[in-house]
């Protein structure tokens, strides 16, 4: 007996991630976006209970200014309401279980992929930091200290290092005070140079928030507050992540589906633009059929509406749900393959 | 952005004086002692081809090489650390220059110095994630701020930023290659304003505007 899987591929429609026509985006409903869904987001965000190794932790390249303020916020974190942010290789870790909107995902999928700031792995040598923040006053602190790699002038940190230190506090502080995801607009004022091995510390507070954006602004300064190392201001475009199903989506097709259990690898995937799903042989008859569009419904409507409705790629999202089909699954749509 | 900046007008006063485009220390013995650091090792020009160098980047880099032909642009050298050896006791290392082939920033600067403009071919690597499979806002500001620096200090010398203002209109995808276009708009004293953008290899796509605020130094004052 040879069980035989039909591999439906749909591409995903983009050219690199965008579509290149207009940008429509997801709109933002903000009612989910206060209130106890924040200490969620928090929770989701800090994932306190992992194995992931936590950067934001104090090692021996941190200087002694850096150590005791870390102390200091540790203190505050007990009683104040500060909340000491884990900071972990990717920001895919920060989010398990969510995903960007369809529309803005992108074909490339390494898992090799670090978050800038914590890419340079010996300690001390790059982005040294910890970031603390404080959920009701929508406000953090990060204490910055950069290493010889951050380089730029001699004896400096390059301009840009505490550029990408400023947009990622902005960017940790939006999302947790707001689901701000994408920095719009980044404007930053240097003052003066930051002395590599030392200690800047970034108070970084949200200004507004109003037609899905999110106003925000940072002053980085020495630890006596005597220099002011640059003065910088931003904008993020609020959006909310969605709900990673595609594990659901397996677990459906296994346990209503199919009397036996799937072949062993047969999970959604996306690799290099295509989504390829393996539905079983038996799915393909019209009662079953009907079952599956309606669990393909829950889960990846744009993909696999795409694939069902059309040859080509739609070029402009549509978030509502798909049409019945004009035409029976396995034309011209689908290849099977064999076990 | 200083140290850059020096080792790139080093490298230019030695380009413009032949066209040719061999190896700068070559032909002046000058140039070729304090090039050369004490154990007589080559630094290794970054700004060329490597295995991780995507089709794309690969041929806008044949395209812009074209272009030197005629001796209206130059290919700028980049270097991990560019002064003498002698000076290297610090493990520093210019910061875009710090990864290893093909996972961090992989770039090349053109200038054109009629036109007072410098263009950018960058391929962003999976270190420099930011949103997953994009790239990191700090990461795109970081070469915006090498590109226009360069461009601020081909005309201006020893510069640096004042102010940096970028706006994003869409995210980069990682591993993609984007171009970065600078130019110099005006000259007021010691304050130099460019402008530059940031659109995809087909130039179909805007990704973002920056403009820029350059201070030019006195070389005989200190840094602090």
């Amino acid at each position: 007996m040879i069980r035989r899987g039909l591999r439906v591929a749909a591409r995903l429609g983009h050219h690199g991630a965008l579509p290149g026509g207009p940008y429509i985006l997801p709109t933002f409903s903000p009612a989910s976006a206060f209130g106890s869904s924040m200490d969620s987001l928090e929770s989701e965000f800090c994932q306190e209970k992992t194995d992931l190794k936590n950067y934001a932790l104090p090692n021996a390249s941190w200087c002694p200014d850096m150590l005791n303020l870390y102390h200091e916020f540790l203190e505050k974190t007990k009683a104040d309401g500060w909340i000491r942010l884990p900071s972990f290789k990717s920001n895919r870790n920060h989010i398990q279980g969510l995903k960007l909107p369809l529309v803005l995902t992108v074909s490339s999928d390494k898992s090799d992929c670090h978050i800038f700031t914590r890419c340079i792995k010996t300690e001390g040598q790059g982005y040294e930091y910890v970031i603390f923040f404080h959920p009701s006053k929508k406000k953090s602190v990060c204490l910055f200290q950069p290493g010889p790699y951050l380089e730029g002038p001699r004896g400096f940190a390059h301009g840009g290092s505490l550029a990408a230190m400023i947009d990622e506090t902005f960017s940790k502080t939006a999302y947790l005070a707001g689901e701000g995801l994408f920095t719009l607009n980044l404007n930053t004022r240097f003052k003066n140079l930051i002395r590599m091995g030392s200690l800047a510390v970034l108070n970084v507070g949200v200004e507004k928030v109003e037609d899905q954006k999110l106003y925000i602004s940072c002053v980085a300064q020495s630890t006596d507050q005597q220099t002011v190392y640059a003065k910088a201001s931003g904008t993020f475009l609020q959006l909310q992540l969605e709900e990673d199903s595609s594990q659901y989506y397996t677990l459906c097709l296994q346990e209503s589906l199919l009397p036996t259990a799937l072949p062993t690898g047969t999970h959604p995937r996306a690799a290099g633009g295509v989504r390829e799903v393996t539905v079983p042989a038996e799915a393909m008859g019209e009662p079953v059929y009907s079952d599956v569009r309606g669990l393909i419904r829950k889960c990846d409507c744009l993909a696999l509406g795409s694939l069902y409705f059309s040859p080509d790629p739609p070029t402009l999202p549509p978030f509502a749900p798909p049409h019945p089909p004009p035409t029976p699954l396995k034309q011209g749509l689908v290849h099977p393959v064999g076990p | 952005m200083l140290r850059s900046c020096t080792a790139a007008l080093r490298t230019l006063r030695a380009l413009r004086g032949r066209r040719e485009g061999a190896f700068p220390a070559a032909r002046d013995p000058v140039l070729a002692r304090r090039w050369f650091s004490t154990e007589k090792v080559i630094p290794k020009d970054h700004a060329l081809p490597n295995p991780s160098w995507s089709k794309d980047l690969r041929l806008l880099f044949d395209q812009f090489m074209k272009k030197c032909e005629d001796g209206s642009w130059e290919r700028l050298p980049s270097y991990k650390n560019s002064k003498l050896v002698k000076e290297q006791l610090s493990q520093a290392q210019l910061f875009t220059r710090g990864y290893e082939d093909g996972l961090g920033f992989e770039y090349v600067i053109f200038y054109n110095d009629d036109e007072k403009r410098t263009v950018c071919l960058f391929q962003g690597g999976p270190y420099l994630q930011g949103v997953p499979g994009f790239l990191h806002g700090g990461a795109i500001a970081t070469m915006i701020d090498a590109t226009v620096g360069m461009c601020a200090a081909i005309p201006g010398g020893i510069v640096m930023t004042a102010n940096l203002n970028i706006n994003f209109k869409r995210p980069i995808p990682l591993c993609s290659v984007v171009v970065i276009n600078s130019q110099l708009d005006k000259i007021e004293g010691r304050k130099l304003f460019l402008s530059c953008n940031v659109r995809s290899a087909d130039e179909k796509i805007l990704y973002s505007e920056a403009t820029g605020l350059f201070i030019k130094l006195d070389p005989e004052k200190s840094l602090i």
